[in-house]
């Protein structure tokens, strides 16, 4: 048996423990400092603070997880121990914040909570940083949780319990939502951050125009943090793996798996990296454009419609106090229901140097998003049953079904035509090089892609072909060992090859066992030295003359 | 991963419209690329392996055989995990099939060696073996394709006889008559279909041609002096206790006789009314009387892969074969018990001019019934209860 390495997970804890600690840190550096460009941009608030502390709290969690995970949940202990934790933050909050605004500031809150007034010290921005505190250190330590239960805790990943592991997604399943659900949480964030909310709410008529600000810095926090998510993920998936390993007892024949692991990380993210840089982005060739402008005017669709049935109420609710004859009650008027928006005529092209790049680049980006369009709905389809099922029955599926494969059909036939004009190209080209003729092209037989028994069958015929050609033709009433023996009698220096060609050629022929290359090869060399006999002998023939 | 995958490009591609583009699409590219070029890698990797086993197909009982396996990657893009699994029959290697997890570089290839034990005669399939690899993020799930099993021969046990107390009418008493005699080729009884085995010299052109199937020439019986072993392998004719032990039992002593038979340069033939898992229709293909060692290697192939079958009773189907055998010829019959209507087929076989018999494989509670029923037919009668009750044909020559 080869050496085999036993994939204990006791082996790699340490190394899988640091690069996983490390990773969550980033990740969550990540999650913290897109928090914190969001706070800047909104607010007057210490958004450099507010970061200082909740990256502390990253690092505490990090650092007590273990101790903490030690200790039974609800338990005294526990409840001291993260008790104590939570304490010690919430001074350090109120205290920093109150630090932050000046001595004078601190001193006036100080002596607020000696007097008792509790309630001044809670301002908003104490309240949402509390809270962020606490989101942070529960994705913290749910990061952690998944990542014990994948691999880092042995006891734990090992536990075999079939009903469990039958009903609960695999951990590395949920660690993969829980990185795309936070992603989503940091997108509409930063989105979030880039509303002009000045532009909003000074315009007062119809429906209100969302202006976005330009580059705001969360967006490199947010893609820091996918970066650092997917690094997360490659190494939580191999984690994954070797507890499944272990835990069907399966050996690991490679010593180097893990190193080699992070290398083809690593370049797979560079790819990516390359990849994306090439791909083009931004706001140009009117993509996004036209997809705003279309979600624009659905959005003034919707919001027209609102404000109408808003002015239907009104007018029922008004009814009554109408016809009885009394004045209208003190009901603020509808508004004025806004004009339809138009769909845009046209979306603004930027200027570039060039028309030509310009186009390029448009037919990329359109093409890269037909393709992630399809490339979902196609991922979307393979994962739910039913809709594949039904998708094939509708008519136009059949029919774009039908389309499809006629492109390929016809995509084939130029292919193969195209392959054939310049293989014929060359041949002529070839033939005219080496002032021979051009051969006939459908009577190419290209020997390699024979199987073995039919190249001994070529190599065979060859020989009764060039036997022939000398005059020893075959008799078609002769068998191929009676020919053999008349071959034999013409050369006999050639005698043995002849007969084990023949014998090749009769097991080929008509027996079911499967002939390999190497009995190929043997037929081919015997060939080679029958050849040269029948030349020699021709030449001999020739000086005879 | 749908589950979050979809919602995140949705709300990336509403944000992509309403911001124009920018760093929304640099995610989008970023996170389907991720899942594209993770899937396509898995896919391009499990379709570039290459697997290839190398191993004697064909053992003797207890002997051990060294399986190679060779994995290859044939492309240039690395295969970062690669789980292995070869389903291995249980009477071969036990609980523990053969598993590993390895990595291969561009065209990297890994040798991998396992043995399996002949512990049992069989015809069995090593593999399918199963190569399971996926994207190294995990986002889309594992792929896993299977490689094809190979089978895998172990030929029934053979004691070595060194005397057989057999009727001087046999072909064993053919080493004592001092009459040669051989089929005479130009005394053709009729013809029959081509069997594997069969010279080429025996071959009907014509009438092949004119069947379209392969015919044989089937020469003069009265000249011909072969042996004949007919297996039977009809589970209702053993008794259902033993049932298992018995035709094992029966198949030992067909291979034994058959090897003694050959060995002492004799021609033996064979029939088999089990089931052949290869054979097209089930039933195991009459070997024709031939001598040799090839011969006898074609004769424990079928042994080897041949099983019980239900309601596939002796007396009719000796009846049919018996039609095609030479005059002469030897007929031992294996089965677990002789009833009234094998007992007759054997008489009229007597007969017919051709030797009977019986070797009583397994213990049957009507086996004395069937032995004094067989002396009434003056049918030589042998009970072989176990392996044991051969050595009255291993040891009686070193008594003599």
């Amino acid at each position: 048996m080869n050496p085999e390495f036993p994939s204990t997970p006791a082996r790699n804890e340490k190394t899988f423990r640091f690069f996983s600690y490390f990773l969550v840190l980033f990740v969550m550096t990540s999650v913290v400092m897109t928090i914190g460009m969001v706070l800047q941009t909104g607010s007057s608030w210490h958004s450099e603070m507010i970061i200082g502390v909740l990256l502390f709290i990253v690092i505490d969690r990090l650092y007590t997880f273990r101790q903490l995970r030690s200790l039974t949940p609800f338990s005294s202990e526990w409840a001291i121990a993260v008790g104590g934790q939570w304490i010690l933050i919430f001074l350090l909050l109120r205290l920093l914040l109150s630090y932050v605004n000046g001595l004078e500031s601190f001193q006036n809150d100080l002596s607020l909570f000696a007097r008792g007034y509790i309630a001044e010290l809670f301002t908003l921005e104490f309240v949402v940083t509390l809270l962020l505190a606490l989101l942070v250190w529960f994705l913290t330590g749910r990061f952690l949780d998944l990542l014990e239960e994948i691999g880092l805790n042995p006891t734990l990943a090992l536990e075999e319990n079939p009903v469990i592991q039958s009903q609960v997604v695999p951990a590395h399943q949920r660690l993969v939502s829980l990185v795309f659900s936070i992603g989503i949480g940091l997108v509409i964030l930063t989105a979030l951050a880039r509303v002009d909310v000045e532009a909003i709410t000074t315009n007062t008529q119809g429906l209100p125009r969302i202006e976005f600000r330009r580059l705001s810095g969360g967006e490199a926090g947010t893609l820091l943090y996918f970066v650092f998510g997917l690094a997360l993920l490659s190494l939580s998936r191999l984690m994954s793996l070797r507890t499944h390993w272990n835990r069907l007892r399966i050996p690991l024949s490679s010593q180097n798996l893990t190193r080699q692991w992070g290398k083809y990380s690593l370049l797979f993210l560079l790819f990516l990296a390359v990849f994306i840089s090439l791909l083009p982005a931004g706001d140009s060739f009117g993509v996004f454009s036209v997809l705003g402008a279309l979600l624009s005017f659905l959005l003034g669709v919707l919001f027209f419609l609102g404000q109408l049935l808003i002015s239907l109420i009104f007018l029922l609710i008004s009814l009554p106090f109408i016809l009885l004859g009394g004045g209208l009650p003190n009901l603020s008027p509808p508004p004025a229901p806004p004009p339809l928006p138009n769909l845009p005529a046209q979306p603004p092209v930027p200027v570039t140097d060039s028309a030509v790049l310009a186009m390029i680049r448009s037919i990329l980006l359109w093409g890269s998003l037909a393709a992630i369009v399809i490339f979902v709905f196609i991922q979307f389809a393979r994962q739910h049953g039913g809709l594949r099922a039904a998708l094939r029955q509708s008519r136009l599926m059949n029919w774009l079904s039908q389309a499809w494969q006629w492109l390929s059909r016809n995509a084939d036939k130029t292919r193969a035509g195209f392959a054939q004009a310049i293989a014929e190209g060359w041949q002529s080209l070839v033939s005219r090089l080496e002032g021979n003729r051009t051969l006939p092209l459908p009577n190419l037989l290209r020997l390699r892609s024979l199987d073995p028994r039919r190249q001994i069958y070529f190599f065979y015929l060859a020989m009764i072909r060039r036997g022939d050609e000398q005059g020893f033709g075959r008799n078609p009433s002769q068998t191929p060992a009676e020919y053999a023996a008349t071959l034999e009698n013409a050369l006999p220096s050639a005698a043995e090859d002849i007969d084990s060609i023949t014998e090749a050629f009769m097991a080929a022929r008509y027996s079911r066992r499967e002939i390999d290359s190497r009995e190929v090869e043997d037929v081919k060399s015997m060939w080679g030295r029958i050849r040269r006999t029948l030349q020699m002998k021709a030449q001999a023939h020739k000086k005879q003359r | 991963m749908a589950g979050t995958f979809l919602p995140l490009l949705v709300v990336l591609l509403i944000i992509a419209a309403f911001t124009r583009g920018d760093f929304a699409l640099t995610l989008i590219y970023l996170v389907v690329g991720a899942l594209a070029a993770g899937m396509w890698w898995g896919r391009r990797a499990l379709t570039q392996v290459e697997t290839k086993r190398r191993f004697s197909k064909h053992a003797f009982l207890g002997e051990q055989v060294k399986i190679q396996l060779q994995v290859r990657n044939k492309g240039w893009l690395p295969v970062p995990w690669l789980e292995i699994r070869e389903t291995l029959p249980v009477a071969l290697v036990g609980p523990n099939s053969f598993q590993t997890v390895t990595n291969l570089g561009p065209n990297a290839d890994a040798q991998f060696e396992y043995i399996v034990q002949a512990r049992k005669r069989g015809y069995y399939p090593i593999g399918p073996l199963s190569i399971t690899t996926g994207d190294i993020l995990g986002l889309s799930s594992s792929l896993r394709a299977e490689i094809a099993a190979e089978p895998f021969v172990v030929y029934p046990k053979i004691i070595p006889f060194t005397f057989m107390d057999v009727p001087s009418q046999s072909p064993q008493g053919t080493l004592r008559s001092t009459i040669p005699l051989f089929e005479d080729p130009t005394r053709v009884l009729g013809k029959r279909g081509y069997t594997s085995g069969d010279s080429l010299r025996r071959i009907d052109w014509k009438s092949s041609a004119s069947s379209g199937r392969l015919q044989v020439k089937v020469f003069e019986p009265s000249i011909a002096l072969e042996t004949f072993l007919v297996l039977n392998l009809n589970a209702e004719d053993y008794y259902y206790r033993s049932r298992v032990d018995s035709t094992e039992l029966a198949i030992v002593i067909a291979a034994s006789v058959g090897n003694w038979i050959i060995s002492k340069k004799q021609m033996v033939g064979m029939m088999v009314n089990g089931r052949d898992p290869l054979a097209a229709d089930g039933r195991p293909q009459s070997a024709p009387a031939r001598k040799g060692k090839q011969h006898l290697m074609r004769l424990l192939e079928t042994l080897a892969r041949v099983e019980t079958s239900d309601n596939a009773a002796l007396p009719p189907f000796l009846q049919q074969q018996r039609y095609q055998l030479a005059w002469g010829t030897t007929l031992i019959v294996i089965t677990g018990s002789a009833n009234e209507a094998l007992l007759d087929e054997l008489y009229q076989a007597r007969r017919a001019g051709q030797n009977a018999i019986l070797i009583l494989a397994g213990g049957n509670p009507s086996g004395e019934e069937a032995l004094r029923r067989a002396h009434a037919f003056s049918i030589p009668v042998f009970s072989i209860a176990s392996e044991r009750d051969l050595n009255i044909w291993t040891q009686q020559l070193r008594h003599a």
